[in-house]
């Protein structure tokens, strides 16, 4: 079997490509059931927020937390192992973090802002991510939060129904569609 | 001096093992249909392919029924992995060595 040069690198670039693709496929996998996750929290995290206006504050953070610690869950238990690097783990922290600063210390937000706030700061990090791990990532945190402005200035009062379907609604149906990419 | 591996060699059969080979030795495998995704093939073909890949003893595949429907997972054997590896190692020294 006689193979030139040329012929190797451009198999060692298809195999690359393949792998590249593979691991990325493996990425939007186990990504794709924790964005769907959320999409079905923020849905009701909104949903509780419309219905029980005073207890809004309890009602995200107990959403938050059964969110964060279904997301560990999720990655650690998934078919495929995710091993979480700490480092991840700690831009959530730093992210959350910020984000209190803003909406609790500094921002001096009022409910609505806080309502586009808090979801536009973590797909913000959606979009980062997408930098990294796959543009589908950034598509979705750059659409949903185009959205989420646009619903700031235009929806009214159904702010909180308009964010449980387009945020909630649209990370599940994203977290749908990378699953199948 | 490392040698081809005329199996692997073939370009649909390099795709199917560097797609395997890519995950964990303990990972469950790739469906049949984002193998076929992944590699560019027709149904038929990759079929073929697999057929070949498995009697070398290269991969293994798996049927199962989810939801009421079939679904075939192929993975790759510890041989596969260390035939793609040396096929890959041997491309790699038709470089180094022009």
């Amino acid at each position: 079997m006689s193979i030139s040069p040329n012929e190797a690198e451009a198999m060692l670039a298809d195999v690359d490509g393949v792998v590249a693709r593979v691991k990325q496929s493996r990425i939007y996998q186990i990504s794709s059931g924790v964005i769907m996750l959320w999409g079905a929290l923020v849905v009701v995290g909104d949903l509780l927020a419309l219905v029980a206006g005073r207890w809004t504050g309890v009602s995200w953070i107990v959403v938050d937390a059964v969110g964060l610690a279904s997301t560990l869950w999720m990655l650690t238990r998934a078919p495929q192992r995710l091993a979480v690097p700490r480092r991840y783990v700690e831009v959530v922290v730093l992210f959350i973090a910020f984000g209190f600063i803003w909406s609790m210390a500094i921002g001096g937000m009022r409910p609505r802002e806080l309502d586009a706030f808090w979801p536009t700061l973590f797909l913000f990090g959606y979009a980062l991510a997408g930098l990294w791990f796959g543009r589908l990532f950034t598509f979705i945190g750059c659409g949903l939060t185009i959205l989420i402005v646009a619903g700031y200035y235009w929806a009214g009062a159904n702010y909180n129904l308009y964010l449980a379907l387009v945020n909630g609604g649209g990370l599940t149906l994203c977290g749908y569609a990378m699953r199948r990419a | 001096m490392e040698t081809p591996d005329d199996v692997i060699h073939q370009p649909v059969r390099l795709r199917v093992m560097a797609a395997l080979s890519a995950l964990p030795p303990d990972d469950e495998g790739i469906e049949f249909s984002r193998l076929k995704g992944l590699t560019g093939a027709t149904d038929g073909n990759l079929g073929a392919h697999l057929d070949h890949l498995a009697r070398a003893g290269y991969v293994e595949a798996t049927k199962a029924f989810v939801a009421r429907r079939p679904r075939t997972t192929v993975k790759a054997t510890s041989a596969g992995r260390a035939a793609f590896a040396r096929h890959v190692a041997f491309l790699k020294s038709i470089i180094a060595g022009s």
